[in-house]
């Protein structure tokens, strides 16, 4: 392969994906912020439930952090297939919470 | 935003495979992708649009987080309807139902790309945003109904 200075052409990022590595490490956090939102929010009516999404959204930002020096920029099928597994169990747990729990009255003003 | 980046980076991929800098071509990165091993015309895609692929992905599993925040904050935490006891779960439950779909079809999206950036084929365009667009102007349609009927059978 060629060295990194031979490789820079018209794209800074042609030498090294650094940049886009960083902002894939960027959106991993947000989505576990998105998750910890949401764990916050449930913490407060179920409280076991809202620990459970806590502690996934620690795991996704963990898995968002691992470092990809021994394969920088390949496939993580397994990684994303747990995203889209804990999304889905979430809106499940969401969906009964919203058929079978109770009336709720609302916030009032 | 990615999904441009994803475009736009597209456009370039014929000739840099050519010259063999923007697509790797090591034998032994062969086997990883989406689980099943590759035929020989595929070859691991430049870091960058692996990383822009799974970028997107997870800014639809966000989407769809906010979808199932929303639904379930409409059924728990909105004032009742006076008069349409069922009105608030009528809304937020297909906004729940919209938020798995919208992961599991952007994951399937991301497993077909990613196989398209292999072979170095276009990615295509993505299902999800005429989706959305029509999921959400119909719940936005029955919340305007639910509304207007509440304010009949109130009186």
């Amino acid at each position: 392969m060629t060295t990194p200075a031979d490789d820079i052409g018209d794209d800074i990022e042609d030498a090294d994906p650094g940049l886009a590595r960083e902002r894939t490490q960027l959106s991993w956090t947000r989505t576990a912020i998105s998750f910890a939102a949401l764990g916050g929010a449930v913490l407060k009516s179920r409280p076991y439930a809202g620990i459970s999404i806590l502690v996934l959204s620690a795991l996704i930002w963990k898995l968002g952090q691992v470092a990809r020096a021994s394969g920088a920029g390949r496939a993580r099928p397994r990684q994303l297939l747990l995203i889209a597994i804990a999304v889905t169990a979430v809106s499940i747990a969401a969906l009964v919470i919203a058929l079978l729990g109770p009336e709720p009255s609302g916030l009032r003003p | 935003m990615s999904n441009q980046f994803l475009g736009r980076q597209m456009v370039r991929l014929p000739a840099r495979a050519g010259d063999g800098k923007g697509v790797r071509t090591d034998p032994s990165r062969h086997d990883n992708s989406a689980g099943h091993a590759a035929p020989a015309d595929e070859a691991e895609p430049d870091a960058r649009f692996t990383f822009a692929n799974e970028r997107t992905f997870l800014a639809w599993s966000r989407t769809a987080l906010a979808l199932v925040t929303a639904g379930l904050a409409i059924v728990q935490l909105l004032p009742p309807f006076p008069g349409v006891p069922w009105g608030r779960r009528i809304i937020g439950t297909p906004l729940i139902l919209l938020g798995s779909a919208v992961v599991v079809i952007s994951y399937l999206e991301w497993t077909g790309r990613q196989r398209a950036l292999r072979r170095g084929e276009p990615v295509g365009r993505s299902r999800l945003p005429g989706i959305l667009a029509v999921t959400i102007a119909v719940i936005g349609l029955v919340a305007v109904a639910l509304t207007l009927l509440s304010g009949v059978t109130r009186h």
